[in-house]
């Protein structure tokens, strides 16, 4: 077992564990961390490919990957700033008058 | 296999396991820092800088303080979200995330491990890098010569979601 593919083992247990965050948490805010964790899961993911390949073309994704990642988080806090407001919870069950 | 990147590992996924489980959510961001902080570590290791730099200054430092000041502004200790649903859907939720972790290990054996030899490496090599002027050089020339195009897009998006963001704070919605 070399180097990668050790990194490739802990970037798919990432996955596991935020994919798990989104789904079983509560609250809006651990479902926002899960969905960095996934992020961050599927850049060291594309890191280790593109080292090992000898490419640059992985980490230039990876680059922009973290800034999109960067207004996405901007924008669902934003989000769960005005949630709190109009609902007084950020439970994901709180917030249910769309439903028909 | 370097130890050092294996203490890492270790350490990163106690600590994404300890986010999945803690029930204050500040617990939650303090452990998804580490995990932050353990992959730029990783990337330092294997040889590229740049990432490394930007992981610590993008995600841990910006992404993360935003996390953990919208947990303190918001008060979230009173609320501390537990598992309220039934045992059962928790086991199948991580007998589910046990069945996803198989199927990526078995096509990371079956597409990369048993193919190794036939996949074509790229020309930039670690001594390619090294002979051109270091990761951070490389990565820099090709992101404002092939790149640029994109370089500018994702400056335009990150003004976008500045403006975005106040609009939606100040916004009373009624």
């Amino acid at each position: 077992m070399t180097n990668d593919v050790l990194i490739q083992l802990l970037a798919a247990f990432l996955f596991t564990v935020g994919m798990l965050v989104v789904l079983l948490r509560r609250d809006t805010i651990m479902v926002l961390m899960g969905i960095e964790l996934l992020l961050n899961a599927a850049n060291i993911s594309l890191v280790a490919f593109s080292k090992s390949g000898g490419m640059i073309d992985g980490q230039l994704q990876v680059f922009f990957i973290i800034t999109v990642a960067a207004a996405e988080s901007a924008i669902g806090l934003s989000i769960l700033v005005n949630l709190y407001r109009n609902f007084g919870s950020i439970q994901t069950q709180s917030a249910t008058t769309l439903k028909g | 296999m370097s130890p050092v990147i294996i203490v890492l590992a270790a350490i990163s996924a106690v600590l994404a396991i300890t986010m999945l489980v803690a029930k204050n959510p500040i617990t939650s961001a303090l452990c998804l820092l580490g995990v932050l902080l353990m992959t730029a570590g990783i990337y330092g290791l294997i040889g590229e800088h740049l990432i490394a730099t930007i992981q610590l200054v993008v995600y841990a430092g910006a992404i993360m303080v935003l996390f953990i000041f919208s947990i303190m502004l918001l008060n979230l200790n009173k609320e501390s979200s537990e598992f309220k649903d039934k045992p059962g859907i928790f086991f199948g939720a991580v007998t589910m995330g046990m069945g996803v972790f198989g199927v990526i290990a078995f096509a990371l054996n079956e597409h990369f491990l048993k193919h190794r030899q036939d996949i074509p490496t790229g020309e930039f090599t670690s001594e390619k890098v090294i002979a051109l002027g270091g990761n951070s050089k490389v990565l820099s020339h090709a992101l404002f010569s092939q790149f640029y195009i994109s370089f500018e897009v994702i400056s335009l998006a990150l003004l976008i979601a500045i403006v975005g963001a106040v609009v939606l704070a100040k916004r009373k919605f009624d």
